[in-house]
């Protein structure tokens, strides 16, 4: 087994020596290597599209294909017309010319994406993209909450281990002095969430400098310093939630000395971008810009900043009303421009930094939509399309389309879960998509995979998660 | 271990202060021991107010959220506010999605006027509260295609719960379903509710969807569940629906609301753990059902004051150094600016309401980056409470707002004057640092390590064994210093 980051530290006696995060430590020759072991000089983001986004207002059937009738079965649950959410053939971004097939192998099926993801499509026919179909878990819920918990955890049916899936493997291969995550906001994502490592909370880097009274800047060490001892004292309490706050005050103090310097780094070295992501103008292009300026702090070598996992989240997905269809000022519309987008601009700024084969970016959602449509909306539903995108993926379409035609919905009105071989419409459990990127992309051997981050379920196995496949293909 | 008749010390004071208002400063600490109050008879003078009809007011969201911001921070009634905070937080409203500010003062006002009366009212005027409307789309529930939202809501998180006591389901999707068919027809006008029988989903008009029938699986109805319809009168409907869901059992036979009402208002005055259903949890929130009668009065005073008499409330109040297993609870964002704003005696500058030092940002801006806008919250869910509340991001956002407040030198009240909480011609480290842990009502959470850190600061380790606060560089330097760090510190966060 690969000696991990933290294993080594604690080996090497450095782990107790840096309680303290010194700025050497990330210099330490002997630390890089070690980092080298788990995700390398690789880059994990994790994009949240909260509400619950539409899946078949997302990608959606061309034509019928060769077997399922899935065009005539999406015809019949939305509407065209007023208040219709119906994509006609020729609005749907399908197969692009020399770019990767768009199409459900299962049913032959061609597929497009929402006209909105033009973005995307871009990306998509540079084979950066890779579409995973009819992702979901057993037993969904229909509770934004409770299935935004089986996303983020990992865990849809019992609450067997702590934290966020990536917060356990964070605490798995990170120790108390490291910062290796930084998210986009201001609340940790539940993905993210365990007790062992620090991860950044912040709208934006600049603005994370620690406040001190500047009155008495004379006086600026002497606080420093009781504030330290005070984060200390209290990070080392028995008591949970004070060693929380201490904690987190901790890394606080320590990394406010160094993120700041990173906007000015940014707007210095890469104007051209960072006024391409002011002419977006959304949240989720400020924040994507936020991880780019930590991108580039790391790839320059700038002390203290170490961070590899991010992550972001962009809201306005629980459509219930108003959705519109492919209309350009149509609510669905403004939320796929967003992504899409943001997405490719950053892939972009990535690719002139040089990275953009070592950035891995997922993005999902809570749940997709009923399939049937309201008023004007939908409510909420099972499975939906998550994406994989980076320079690394292979770019393509995986998984198998949900069963949308009427006879197949469940009472709900929802597509089912299944696993059953053979099972042309089988969706793509979670697990398999996370257990994809952490043996692919960030080294975790499978076996610990199953034993601390995703343990499979019992149960029948055409209904449950009993046989993993960590090898979607994607990556 | 105790009763309602057991007296307060000093810090079973502090800690129902901290808890049940905005901070404990020492004249309120001193006021209750004088007395000689127990918790039964502390917890009847706190509960003792009457309603207010106070609603936030100003032209938009901004000038609403400052103008219920100041009346907290002056509030002859602090528990009032808690409670409506509590309610704004459990009937998540968010002006993001309700553009019309008007409506949540109006919310705001209902929350205050019903805190501790009657949950059935509440859960009625809920129901057809415009603003609630608006943010759940019951305005666009229509008869042909019923809007699920408010029905699952009201399932998952206003009245149910999504689990019983005993982790069975407490609903299915089609009684979300169901319920949604019974709010078909509420609109809006003119910031009023009405039913407009034009738009409701009347049972013989839609045969094919089944009787109106909720809970044929769960709530102990048995499998015919129980009907809502009321023939040719619908608008009666959702409240029929609100006596179906009070009478919705746990499979253990115990009243599923009251349980999930006890057990949120014991999360908020206790404890976090709560919200968790754990035997100990469970039979903490049914000894304060049974003892307030809560599950046949709906009346929330009794239900308040036994949470506020219980071994559960007071288990959380020890003093530093805190154990393994002492449970305790971060402050809110909001209780932590207005505890801060109160207890030093700050008051808010101007319209735009503004602490004058440091940023001039406002009291909304402070808050909002510490993850707490009024009338704002994040989702449906309110907003996450405990650890969720401290991220590097809220830590910052909490230091800077401390840091605002120590730089504070308007003219009058809005200047940050320490003078007027302690004596000045102190000069022994130690007592000065005393005095402002008193002042500042945290005297109880302090610990010795803490202090001889504080210590260090005050006299530059050591080289410094006395401070003349007479002095204004060294009161402005290390005093308001003091007062930084200790506002800035993880054990003021806590309470």
């Amino acid at each position: 087994m690969a000696i991990t980051r933290r294993r080594f530290l604690t080996r090497s006696g450095l782990f107790a020596a840096g309680s303290v995060l010194a700025p050497s430590l990330f210099a330490h020759p002997l630390v890089r290597s070690a980092f080298a072991e788990t995700i390398g000089d690789r880059y994990f983001i994790s994009l949240y599209l909260d509400g619950g986004n539409d899946g078949l207002g997302t990608v959606a059937p061309i034509a019928n294909g060769s077997s399922g009738a899935l065009r005539a079965a999406y015809e019949q649950a939305r509407r065209s017309g007023a208040g219709g959410l119906r994509l006609s053939p020729s609005e749907l971004l399908g197969t692009p010319s020399g770019g990767p097939d768009m199409v459900d192998a299962s049913s032959g099926t061609p597929i497009g994406l929402h006209p909105g993801l033009a973005g995307l499509h871009r990306l998509y026919a540079q084979g950066k993209v890779a579409l995973i179909q009819g992702c979901g878990y057993p037993d969904y819920t229909l509770s934004h909450e409770e299935s935004r918990a089986a996303w983020e955890t990992g865990l849809p049916l019992q609450k067997t281990l702590p934290g966020g899936w990536l917060g356990r493997y964070l605490a798995a291969n990170y120790g108390g002095s490291d910062i290796p995550g930084v998210n986009i906001r201001s609340s940790l994502a539940g993905e993210f969430r365990q007790s062992t490592t620090s991860v950044l909370t912040f709208d934006n880097v600049r603005d994370f400098g620690f406040p001190y009274d500047w009155n008495f800047g004379s006086d600026r060490d002497e606080k420093r310093t009781a504030l330290l001892a005070l984060a200390e004292d209290a990070a080392a309490s028995a008591q949970g939630t004070l060693g929380h706050v201490g904690t987190s005050l901790r890394a606080t103090l320590l990394s406010s000395e160094s993120y700041p310097t990173l906007h000015d780094l940014y707007e210095a070295d890469r104007a051209s971008f960072d006024v391409a992501y002011d002419g977006l103008g959304t949240s989720v292009a400020d924040d994507l810009r936020e991880m780019a300026k930590v991108i580039y702090g790391v790839t320059t070598g700038q002390p203290n900043v170490a961070a590899r996992f991010f992550q972001a989240t962009n809201g306005g997905y629980d459509t219930h009303s108003d959705q519109g269809a492919g209309e350009a000022d149509g609510q669905h519309t403004r939320l796929h421009h967003e992504i899409g987008d943001a997405i490719e601009l950053f892939y972009q700024d990535c690719e002139d930094m040089g990275v953009a084969d070592k950035i891995c970016i997922l993005v999902w959602s809570e749940f997709s939509r009923r399939v049937e449509q309201n008023d004007n909306g939908t409510d909420h539903g099972s499975q939906g399309p998550a994406f994989v995108i980076g320079g690394s993926v292979d770019g393509g379409v995986y998984g198998n389309h949900p069963d949308i035609r009427d006879a197949s919905l469940n009472d709900d009105g929802n597509t089912r879960y299944s696993q059953a071989a053979g099972d042309p419409f089988r969706s793509t459990d979670l697990r398999d998509v996370y257990g994809t990127i952490l043996t692919k992309w960030l080294n975790m051997p499978q076996g610990q995979v199953l034993s601390s981050i995703l343990p499979p379920d019992t149960g029948d196995p055409a209904e449950r998660w009993t046989a993993p496949n960590f090898d979607l293909g994607f990556l | 271990m105790g009763d309602e008749s057991t007296v307060l010390t000093a810090a079973d004071a502090r800690h129902l202060l901290r808890r049940t208002g905005f901070g404990a400063p020492a004249k309120d600490v001193q006021k209750i021991l004088q007395r000689g109050d127990t918790r039964g008879s502390a917890a009847d003078r706190l509960l003792g107010f009457k309603p207010g009809a106070f609603q936030p007011a100003g032209k938009d969201l901004r000038l609403r959220q400052n103008s219920w911001l100041k009346y907290m921070i002056g509030t002859k009634s602090p528990l009032q506010e808690k409670l409506v905070l509590f309610w704004h937080d459990h009937f998540s409203t968010a002006a993001s999605k309700v553009g019309d500010v008007k409506q949540l003062a109006t919310q705001n006002r209902l929350l205050r006027q019903n805190c501790k009366g009657n949950f059935r009212t509440l859960l009625r005027e809920i129901n057809r509260d415009p603003a609630m409307m608006e943010f759940l789309d019951t305005v666009r529930n229509r008869k042909y295609v019923p809007n699920e939202n408010y029905g699952r809501e009201l399932c998952e998180l206003f009245a149910l719960g999504v689990k019983d006591a005993n982790g069975n389901p407490n609903y299915v999707q089609d009684d979300v379903v169901q319920l949604a068919r019974a709010f078909t027809g509420w609109r809006i006008d003119r910031d009023k509710s009405y039913f407009d029988e034009r738009n409701h989903d009347f049972e013989e008009d839609y045969p094919e969807r089944g009787p109106k029938v909720v809970f044929t699986q769960t709530g102990g109805f048995g499998a015919v569940g129980r009907s809502f319809t009321t023939a040719g009168e619908g608008a009666q409907e959702i409240d029929t629906v609100v006596d179906i869901l009070l009478a919705h059992r746990d499979s253990d036979g115990r009243s599923t609301v009251a349980r999930r009402i006890a057990r949120r208002l014991l999360e908020f005055f206790a404890h976090g753990a709560f919200a968790e259903s754990t035997p100990e949890t469970t039979a903490v929130v049914d000894a304060v059902i049974a003892a307030s009668g809560f599950d046949s009065s709906w009346e929330l005073q009794p239900l308040l004051r036994a949470i506020l008499v219980s071994d559960a409330f007071y288990a959380t109040a020890a003093a530093a150094p805190y154990g393994a297993t002492t449970a305790k609870s971060v402050k809110w964002p909001v209780d932590f600016v207005v505890t801060t704003m109160r207890t030093v005696g700050l008051k808010p500058k101007g319209r735009e309401t503004y602490v004058d030092g440091g940023s001039r940002r406002s009291l909304r801006s402070h808050l909002a980056a510490m993850g707490q806008q009024l009338f704002d919250p994040p989702s449906v869910f309110g907003w996450e409470w405990e650890r969720s509340w401290i991220t590097s991001a809220t830590t910052l956002a909490r230091a800077r707002f401390a840091r605002d407040v120590i730089m504070a030198r308007g003219t009058g009240g809005t200047s940050f004057r320490p003078e007027k909480l302690i004596d000045l011609s102190l000069t022994a480290p130690d007592a000065i640092l005393d005095a402002v842990t008193d002042a500042l009502g945290i005297s109880d959470q302090v610990t010795t390590q803490q202090r001889t850190i504080l210590i260090d600061y005050l006299t530059d380790a050591g080289t410094r064994p006395s401070l003349d606060l007479e002095d204004e560089d060294t009161r402005n330097r290390k005093l308001h210093g003091l007062f930084g760090l200790l506002l800035q510190s993880p054990a003021y966060q806590l309470h």
